[in-house]
């Protein structure tokens, strides 16, 4: 910090404008569905809408079979690769750079953990486009981001299509969260049997040590 | 079979007398509270850091290019990577969190002092190399947050006197923290541990020579003190048990709160994140590093303020035992203490605006005061304790304590006459 700016810094503080951060933007804190139907509908949107420019190349082909996606389905995304194929973007990242004005489409493999607010951010960002006095869209969330608003939310005025695409969002936003960490539900799973057992030793622990240390009267 | 073999070996290395003397045997205070617990949890946590890390090393590499694909890798494909993972980034958390436990009681029951200066050293020399191994082993997911924390930290060292800007280049072994950097705390995260091992042989031996410290304080007799097996194995496994199941709740429930969102991007030396900040156990320091405005006053002070924790023997002239216990000032100041820290945390979290800027300054002026102020607050706090007469269990505390050391003191010349 600059020495010289120590003084008004003070004075500034004690004339009693203590919080001079700027608001942060309010997330929408709506509860993303977990469960696996959404998480598949998910899936299929983010491989049709985001692909294109976006990879996610944590993930293969075959982890999307394990997940329960129709092989079928599978097949038509991955044509002719091989089915342990890392999901790449359609588009070659430096042709997404020339046509995004410099700025690369970020992988989104770990995107549902990789802004502060998690799940609540990117679905905030996929539903915060909105068109501005000016005619441009925009973004609540994220100002002035180079992705355009692909699922329409900011021209569409009809309720019944809004309520579609925030549908749409929440499911986009639950296949990337089971994306950013595929063993989740597994890892709660053994949790509460490690937890259990750890609990019923404990007590037992917690009954031997009362009756050993009885011994002393 | 199994005596034979004992028997063979003890002619040639003294395995029962030592487990006999060290773990069955060794007298310990048996009015220990749990907060005595948590040396030996330090010791299980240090040893899953251990385990789960060499595992980790298996898969990882160490290598910018691959390294934050590596970590991915390891949650994703190797069988249990992620629980794996978990538990050395959430092991991380909980051995500071313990070795902090453990620090506030020794501070609170005044087990520094007389005849334990060693071991409070020695643990000071313990939590310096917990530090550093903590800060290689950032770097390593090689995040965002892992890339400018090792930044920022080692650039604190240009301000060394003179040759700052070649000491800095020496540290990243490049002129920026780049792929020398990267391996060079891989090296150093995996050596560290082993020392620290080595520096706990040291800090039990210390132990096992002037034996644990308890809340009244006091040197207890004989007739107080109970044989380590099995009063303390039991309760030593209790309190394990409570631990892993707190432990586990991190582990399998919450793991990505103990890891910053920054931190799953992958390291971009053109990018700086907009708010740097260290992980919860470095915030208290960081807030005073801030405090000064100042870089070579700061990392000074920051210095400080973990080492001025060695001068407590020296800054505590109070003779009453017991710690906090038996000290109503001394407590106040331990609980002001602990509430200025979390102060300090709080102000290391944010972003700098004025109002915290002055608060951390604040903080940090009360840090220091703490310890520099103690010498004078003793005093003057055992001087009034005792014109109004010590409370009469501590008495009896000390009376018993002055009888025992002139018992040994005449058994002792009896047998040298």
């Amino acid at each position: 910090m600059n020495k010289r700016l120590i003084i008004p810094l003070l004075l500034f503080a004690f004339s009693g404008a203590v919080n001079a951060a700027p608001p942060a933007v309010e997330l929408n804190m709506e509860k993303i569905p977990a469960d696996r139907a959404s998480v598949l509908r998910g899936a299929e949107l983010v491989v049709n809408n985001c692909v294109s420019c976006h990879a996610l190349k944590y993930i293969r082909y075959n982890d999307m079979l394990t997940l329960g996606v129709a092989s079928a389905m599978i097949d038509t995304w991955r044509g002719s690769n091989p089915l342990n194929t890392r999901i790449m973007a359609q588009m070659p990242p430096e042709a997404a750079a020339i046509a995004f004005g410099g700025a690369m489409p970020p992988d989104l493999s770990l995107m549902a953990i990789a802004r502060d607010g998690g799940v609540h951010y990117l679905y905030s960002f996929l539903t915060g486009f909105y068109v501005n006095d000016k005619g441009e869209t925009n973004n609540h969330i994220y100002p002035s981001t180079r992705m355009p608003d692909i699922l329409g939310i900011s021209t569409a005025t009809d309720v019944k299509q809004r309520a579609e695409i925030i549908t749409k969002a929440k499911e986009m936003t639950a296949f990337l969260n089971w994306a950013a960490d595929p063993h989740a539900e597994e890892r709660k799973q053994l949790g509460i049997y490690v937890i259990a057992y750890l609990l019923l030793l404990t007590v037992l622990l917690y009954l031997w040590k009362v009756q050993i240390w009885r011994k002393l009267g | 079979m199994i005596k034979r073999t004992l028997a063979w070996i003890d002619r040639r290395f003294p395995l029962t007398s030592f487990v006999q003397h060290s773990l069955v045997e060794y007298p310990t205070p048996r009015n220990l509270s749990y907060w005595w617990n948590f040396g030996s949890l330090a010791g299980i946590a240090l040893v899953i850091q251990i385990v789960t890390g060499i595992f980790l090393a298996m898969h990882y590499k160490a290598d910018v290019g691959m390294a934050f694909d590596s970590i991915q890798h390891i949650m994703r494909d190797v069988n249990y990577g992620w629980l794996i993972r978990f538990l050395h980034s959430s092991g991380a958390s909980a051995f500071f969190a313990i070795i902090y436990i453990h620090m506030a009681r020794t501070l609170y029951y005044g087990s520094y002092r007389a005849p334990r200066e060693l071991m409070w050293w020695t643990g000071q020399g313990l939590l310096l190399l917990l530090m550093a191994t903590a800060f290689f082993g950032y770097l390593l997911p090689w995040g965002q947050m892992s890339y400018w924390g090792a930044a920022v930290i080692t650039n604190l060292f240009r301000a060394t006197p003179f040759i700052g800007d070649y000491v800095v280049i020496w540290l990243r072994g490049d002129f920026q923290v780049g792929d020398a950097t990267l391996t060079r705390f891989y090296a150093l995260h995996f050596l560290f541990p082993f020392i620290i091992v080595g520096a706990v042989v040291v800090h039990l031996i210390a132990l096992h020579t002037v034996k644990s410290s308890n809340p009244s304080g006091i040197t207890l007799a004989a007739k107080d003190n109970i044989p380590f097996h099995p009063y303390f194995t039991i309760k030593d496994l209790y309190g394990l048990g409570v631990y892993l199941i707190v432990f586990s709740v991190f582990v399998f429930f919450l793991p990505d709160t103990l890891i910053m969102s920054s931190n799953n991007v992958p390291a971009n030396p053109f990018q700086t994140p907009t708010h740097i900040v260290p992980e919860w156990y470095f915030l208290p320091f960081y807030a005073i590093l801030r405090a000064v405005p100042d870089l070579a006053g700061g990392v000074v002070a920051m210095g400080l303020s973990v080492l001025i924790f060695a001068a407590m023997p020296f800054l505590d002239r109070s003779k009453i035992p017991g710690g906090a216990r038996y000290r109503p000032f001394y407590r106040t100041m331990f609980y002001l203490f602990i509430v200025n820290i979390l102060v300090l945390g709080y102000v290391g979290a944010t972003t700098v605006t004025p109002g915290t800027a002055l608060l951390g300054q604040f903080a940090t002026v009360f840090y220091f005061s703490v310890f520099l102020l103690l010498p004078w607050v003793s005093i003057k706090e055992e001087k009034y304790l005792r014109a109004r007469g010590l409370p009469a269990e501590l008495e009896t505390l000390i009376k018993d304590e002055e009888t025992q050391k002139a018992e040994h003191r005449q058994k002792h010349k009896r047998r040298h006459s």
